[in-house]
């Protein structure tokens, strides 16, 4: 089936406003009962000119000049690799441009450094929020802050916890970071650069991450600031979140800005820029479930923050289960806990009509079980190796020795079976997002009974997204059974056959997608509805 | 992760350059030893001033030495000696290397490093450790051609159970009870509780008899001078396991120190080679205590803290050798062990004595004054290691009247009876 | 790919020519003279063949601790605790040819069976370390310091005590064995052939065995993201424990070669500090095994050479541990110099 992208997308936005209105009129509220204590600095216009950037052959940055003036909200618009990333690390002081001018208010300035650029009023928030994890919230936030070696913690408290306040982000100052979501992640990386005095905010990607209640605040925020003359630079990939947000918007592609629009903004325009073509989406195929997979039987769950109790689930060969919940709310933990990498306190976890309750995950990958976790650079690949190396490590060893023909053969194939921009001797470090997440794809063993993903296309343009899901269409059709957790309602209508949704710790029984709208599945996962859905479940 | 490993690398890294800044504490003053009768060319004969002849060739001698040459401590006090020979003996110069132990100098042996010197024109060769007493043996077989000396060992002891009789092999040591004996005296005469503690480092024969020494030095001024009775001398050793601290293997030496302070110890006599008595006495001094300490090794030891310092017995290894020097010189050199007597018409004189002991500035005038006649009835010939004595088990060790020889001594096998601590 | 082999190059003759400048600045500052010094040093370490053969006896142990440091480090591991093992690994060899010395085996076996003897004890007390980390869950650089006091204390326990000489208990070690127990040496020389061929063997095996092979790739995996090695299946915690026993066995055996070939006995010092040596190498050479060889003999050149300081210009002989120290300091700035300033490997 084909439909023309602009279609596609209004569909998007008029699901979500309906779903989020009641959000929407909270958030008013709250704003305006905390709005006199909102920061507020001087407006700044930020001016880029004729920036140029190289990294060896590539042209990331092509004379890119882009005037923003205070108190507009830019949308960054560009496929992955685009060069999006690297313009803003030149604005952030991550790195140097080889030409060009950056002009704040006026005067042309340096940014020597990350630092150095939140002294000058712009803060960054990165697509991976950098953070470090040993530490407290509070001693996180109060990072990067000016102020002699014993800052005044009493005073951070306080400002903190009213900034998370406004923003609605329930954040213990005193809980560790590596305790947090990537969503919740994000969210004090806002705060904590708002508290730093930002007067530009550049935000990478910020939407991938978080759910969508998240969301809906995070952009009520940016209007919020934006109008008080915050000047806003929203990098994204998603059209729709840069129509429903942004003033400007610019389109970047293969290292040069290619568009400038303002609204009402043309989508189908905007997706040619993006993409120089129109896009497909790949046809929904109804499935045809074969055996029980995996069968999750009262299965009880807990970690620091949450319980599951006596969760029930089976899993067929061949159909897409989609896990649906804001951040946090146990669809991890059942994830995990399907691939042994969590052990359940209570209740039994069956691969193949095999008890593999307690045992290790490598027992659950002899079983066939795959598991692909969220960060990718943290838990899915391995910085500092080559794809070569990579799929050496994933195929079964042969013999002592590896041989580096039939390695670099087999390299060779995947990374053009799974259309991987790299050579088999390219780092993982240096692949994009998308191509990352193709090479976590092209890890995968044939045959696999059970494929468990963690946010399959977070942040992966639409090109990618519709890629990787034919890939695992495919899996499907050869028999392996998909559960997959997204933050993207749509995605996971669009691709599951049945639905959990979780809410703290609770989980619905299964959902059919065909029968379910994002509307329901929004009040779900926001945790309205669930007296009916009892029934529903007794029922079916 | 990343950046805890970072950190962590960094401070290992520092940790790594610290220790290999840090001065080597490997130092092992074992003086093995015992007296034969006769020395044929024993250290304190005057010094032939009159052969003052400059010779046209240097007289060039080499040093090991097992610890830094300036470690206010055993090593330094034989590098002072070396600088002593070259002051005295016109034309003879030192070279020497130091902190010659495996950790500091992985991968050379003594043995090796005296061969480079001798390559560089040595004559003669001190082996300052008992640390090097293989090497130094095996060196000197290699060697007949040069003479070599091997400070506190006994290989040279016709009678000792070492003797390997080399012609070329010579030993020296002070006479070093006497300085203990001293020390003993001096606290004796300086406590106010009445209670002696003792800073050991390991227990062998050697580190008994000096234990003993000084416990026989504070009992005699403790009944003679003071009229005291015997029993009412609490003395007691702390044996910390090794010639200093090593931390999580021996005891810590400050931790002893402080525990004899704070249970009513008002001297503490240091055995081991690092001053940790001295800075602990300091401290409680600084808190108003009246606590006093007396180190070990080297004259200056006492510098370090002169207000709480009852005095310091230490090594004079220069007359020593620079009669080994001027007698190789020669070519009147022959192997001999020399265990060295003070002088005893003057036991602090730089020229002639072997041991001394330096007054600290905390030794009151009457205890100095009693300190005086008690070195003078020495010098007079009293001997401490004479009979009855009773060894810590109450066996017998010596039958009344009975003087013991100087192999009694060097193979004392327990502490002496009155004293408290370990013996094995 | 040749372009930043080039640059890294570059970047680390900077580093040695600023660590030689410091050194250099710092003894302006002692008023020594600088020329004359380094001449010592270079003449002391390579100016004649007992020299050499001095450099190499001090570079079969270095290199074969190195060489066990490459494969922890390679395995993401801090093994500090490579001293202890050294220690550990001459405690068993000396307890071997305790054993067997007075009985009328071979000594050519005698001696194979001690070098066996401390491959396995440097092992077993390497194995410790990664049990205490892997089941206990202490830090490997705290329980591997932990475990070097340890090794010390029964080192020095044993000297002291069980193993004393007869008489009186020494510093200087246990009794030395006959000299059929030494390992043999070239005539007239102190340097043994067997010692430096197994050095070089180990380091050539440690080569491969990171380069080419499964449990190499493996291994590097574990060292860089344990938790993605994990989900791809590689057994991680085993494969720690692997790298921790294989380190152990180089250590054991540096530890028997300065039992069988340096001292002949045991010392309370027996590993003369060797592993923080080798730490440093392996830094140095950024674990690349190829380059473990030479630097090691860099290190141990400037060990002997420096000997020459005080004998011939009474200058304190640390001055190489400055040098050694500075170097590695410097090499590892400009490894961040050089990712600051963004040049792209």
């Amino acid at each position: 089936m084909t439909i023309p992208p602009h279609t596609f997308l209004l569909y998007h936005i008029g699901c979500r406003l309906s779903v989020v209105s009641h959000f929407v009129i909270h958030l008013i509220i709250i704003f305006l009962s905390f709005s006199h204590s909102l920061p507020s600095h001087s407006p700044m216009n930020v001016d880029l000119r004729h920036i140029h950037k190289t990294f060896g052959k590539v042209h990331a940055n092509d004379d890119i000049s882009l005037d923003i003036p205070a108190g507009t909200i830019q949308g960054i618009l560009g496929e992955n690799g685009a060069g999006k990333s690297t313009l803003m690390k030149v604005l952030s002081g991550f790195i140097y441009a080889d030409a060009g001018e950056i002009r704040l208010d006026g005067r042309a300035t340096t940014i020597h450094s990350p630092a150095d650029a939140i002294r000058q009023g712009i803060g960054m928030l990165h697509q991976d929020p950098l953070d470090f994890p040993p530490m407290k919230i509070l001693d996180n936030f109060l990072l990067g802050r000016a102020g002699g070696l014993f800052p005044d913690r009493k005073t951070a408290r306080r400002d903190f916890l009213a900034l998370a306040a406004q923003f609605d982000f329930s954040l213990d100052p005193e809980a560790y970071v590596d305790r947090l979501t990537v969503g919740e992640r994000q969210q004090l990386e806002i705060l904590r650069l708002l508290w730093l005095g930002a007067r530009a905010l550049i935000l990478d990607e910020p939407t991938t991450g978080i759910s969508l209640p998240q969301k809906e605040k995070l952009f009520a925020t940016l209007k919020k600031l934006a109008a008080q003359g915050m000047t806003i630079l929203f990098v994204s990939h998603k059209l729709e979140d840069v129509e429903a947000l942004c003033g400007r918007v610019s389109v970047l592609r293969q290292g040069k800005l290619v568009e400038m629009m303002t609204p009402p903004f043309d989508a189908g325009r905007l997706v040619e820029s993006m993409f120089g073509k129109q896009v497909t989406l790949a046809a929904r195929t109804p499935a045809r479930p074969g055996l029980v997979t995996l069968r999750a039987q009262n299965l009880s769950l807990e970690d620091s923050r949450l319980q599951i109790h006596q969760a029930n689930l089976d899993v067929r060969a061949g159909e897409v289960i989609g896990l649906a919940g804001m951040e946090g709310s146990g669809q991890t933990l059942f994830l995990r806990a399907c691939a042994g990498l969590l052990h359940p306190v209570a209740g039994k976890t069956l691969v193949g009509g095999r008890d593999l309750t307690g045992q290790a995950h490598h027992a659950f990958k002899k079983q066939g079980v795959a598991y692909l976790p969220a960060s990718r650079m943290e838990e899915g690949l391995i910085p500092g190796l080559t794809l070569t190396d990579h799929f050496v490590l994933a195929e079964k060893m042969r013999g002592v020795f590896i041989n580096r023909e039939a390695a670099l053969g087999l390299a060779r194939q995947r990374i053009s079976a799974f259309n991987i921009k790299g050579t088999p001797a390219s780092t993982v470090e240096s692949l994009s997002g998308g191509n990352q997440q193709r090479a976590l794809l092209a890890l995968l063993q044939t045959p696999l009974n059970l494929i468990l993903l963690e946010h399959p296309t977070r942040g992966l343009d639409i090109e990618s997204t519709l890629y990787i899901w034919a890939k695992l269409k495919e899996r499907c059709a050869q028999g392996s059974a998909i559960l997959f957790i997204s933050a993207d309602l749509d995605e996971i209508l669009q691709y599951s056959d049945r639905v959990l949704v979780f809410f703290a710790g609770r989980v619905s029984p299964p959902l059919d997608a065909a029968q379910t709208s994002v509307t329901q599945l929004g009040q779900l996962i926001g945790g309205k509805g669930w007296e009916t859905l009892a029934g529903e479940a007794a029922h079916a | 992760m990343r950046h805890l490993m970072k950190f962590i690398s960094l401070l290992a890294l520092l940790g790594i350059l610290l220790a290999a800044c840090a001065p080597a504490a490997t130092e092992a003053p074992a003086a093995t030893e015992a007296p034969v009768a006769t020395v044929a060319s024993a250290a304190a004969t005057e010094v032939p001033a009159a052969t003052a002849a400059v010779p046209a060739e240097k007289f060039i001698f080499g040093m090991l030495l097992v610890g830094p040459y300036n470690d206010h401590g055993w090593s330094q006090a034989h590098y002072d000696a070396g600088l002593y020979v070259q002051d005295k003996l016109p034309g003879s110069e030192m070279i020497y290397v130091d902190k010659v132990n495996p950790a500091d100098r992985p991968g050379s042996t003594p043995a090796q490093l005296a061969e480079d010197l001798v390559s560089k024109g040595a004559k003669v060769i001190i082996f300052n450790s008992d640390d090097m007493k293989d090497s130094a043996i095996e060196f000197t077989q290699n060697h007949p051609e040069i003479t070599v000396i091997h400070a506190s060992g006994d290989s040279a002891w016709a009678d000792g159970k070492d003797f390997k009789n080399l012609p070329n092999m010579g030993n020296i040591m002070g006479r070093m009870e006497f300085g203990k004996m001293m020390a003993g005296c001096a606290a004796a005469l300086q406590t106010q509780t009445g209670q002696i503690g003792y800073l050991g480092p390991l227990i062998n024969d050697e580190t008994r008899r000096l234990a003993s020494s000084v416990y026989l030095g504070a009992k005699y001024c403790w009944t003679n001078y003071l009229g005291k009775n015997a029993a009412d001398l609490k003395f007691k050793v702390t044996w910390i396991g090794f010639w200093f601290n090593i931390p999580g293997v021996t005891s810590d030496p400050t931790q002893v120190a402080n525990d004899f302070f704070n249970s009513g110890y008002d001297v503490v006599i240091s055995g081991i080679d690092t001053t940790e008595a001295v800075t602990e006495a300091k401290r409680f001094a600084a808190d108003g205590k009246q606590v006093y300490a007396i180190p070990y090794d080297y004259i200056g030891a006492c510098e370090e803290g002169a207000e709480i310092c009852l005095g310091v017995p230490y090594f004079n290894w220069g007359p020593a050798y620079l009669a080994t020097m001027t007698a190789a010189q020669d070519g009147t050199w022959q192997a001999a062990w020399s265990w060295n007597s003070p002088d005893w018409t003057d036991i602090n004189n730089p020229d002639t004595s072997a041991v001394g002991f330096q007054k600290g500035a905390a030794l009151s005038a009457d205890a100095s004054a009693n300190l005086d006649k008690f070195i003078t009835e020495l010098a007079g010939g009293l001997t401490l290691w004479k009979g009855p004595l009773t060894l810590q088990d109450g066996s017998a060790y010596l039958a009344d009247g009975e003087v013991a020889t100087d192999l009694q001594i060097w193979y004392l096998p327990q502490l002496l009876e009155g004293m408290d601590g370990a013996s094995q | 790919m040749r372009n930043s082999r080039w640059t890294n190059l570059i970047f680390q003759l900077i580093a040695v020519i600023l660590a030689l400048g410091f050194t250099t600045l710092v003894m302006l500052i002692a008023k020594a003279p600088p020329l004359d010094a380094f001449k010592n040093i270079i003449i002391g370490s390579i100016g004649s063949w007992t020299k050499i053969s001095d450099v190499l006896i001090s570079w079969t142990p270095l290199l074969l601790a190195t060489t066990g440091l490459l494969i922890t480090f390679t395995a993401g591991l801090w093994n500090i605790g490579i001293e202890g093992q050294m220690m550990i690994g001459a405690v068993f060899s000396t307890w071997v040819l305790r054993l067997l010395q007075e009985s009328t085996l071979p000594p050519a076996l005698i001696l194979g069976l001690a070098i066996l003897g401390g491959m396995l004890g440097g092992a077993l007390w390497a194995l410790l370390t990664g049990v205490l980390k892997t089941f206990g869950g202490v830090n490997e650089i705290f329980g591997g310091l932990g475990l070097n006091f340890v090794a010390t204390s029964i080192n020095l326990w044993l000297i002291f005590g069980p193993w004393k000489r007869p008489g009186v208990a020494s510093m200087s070690g246990t009794i030395p064995f006959p000299e059929t127990l030494w390992l043999p040496t070239l005539p007239g020389s102190r340097l043994s052939l067997w010692a430096l061929g197994l050095a070089l063997i180990s380091i050539v095996l440690v080569y491969f065995l990171l380069r080419g092979t499964y449990f190499g790739l493996r291994l590097k995996a574990v060292g860089k993201n344990a938790k993605a090695a994990y989900l791809l299946g590689v057994p991680t915690w085993q494969y720690s424990l692997a790298a921790f026993a294989l380190c152990g066995i180089f250590a054991g055996l540096a530890g028997a070669m300065q039992v069988l070939v340096v001292y002949h006995r045991l010392i309370p010092s027996i590993s003369s500090g060797y592993g923080y040596l080798g730490l440093m190498v392996a830094m140095l050479v950024n674990y690349q095994a190829l380059w473990a060889a030479p630097v090691a003999f860099f290190f141990a050149a400037l060990n002997i050479g420096s000997i020459q300081l005080p004998v011939v210009l009474k200058l304190d002989s640390t001055l190489s541990g400055v040098l050694q120290g500075t170097l590695v300091l410097f090499v590892l700035l400009m490894q961040g110099a050089r990712q600051k300033l963004g040049i792209r490997n």
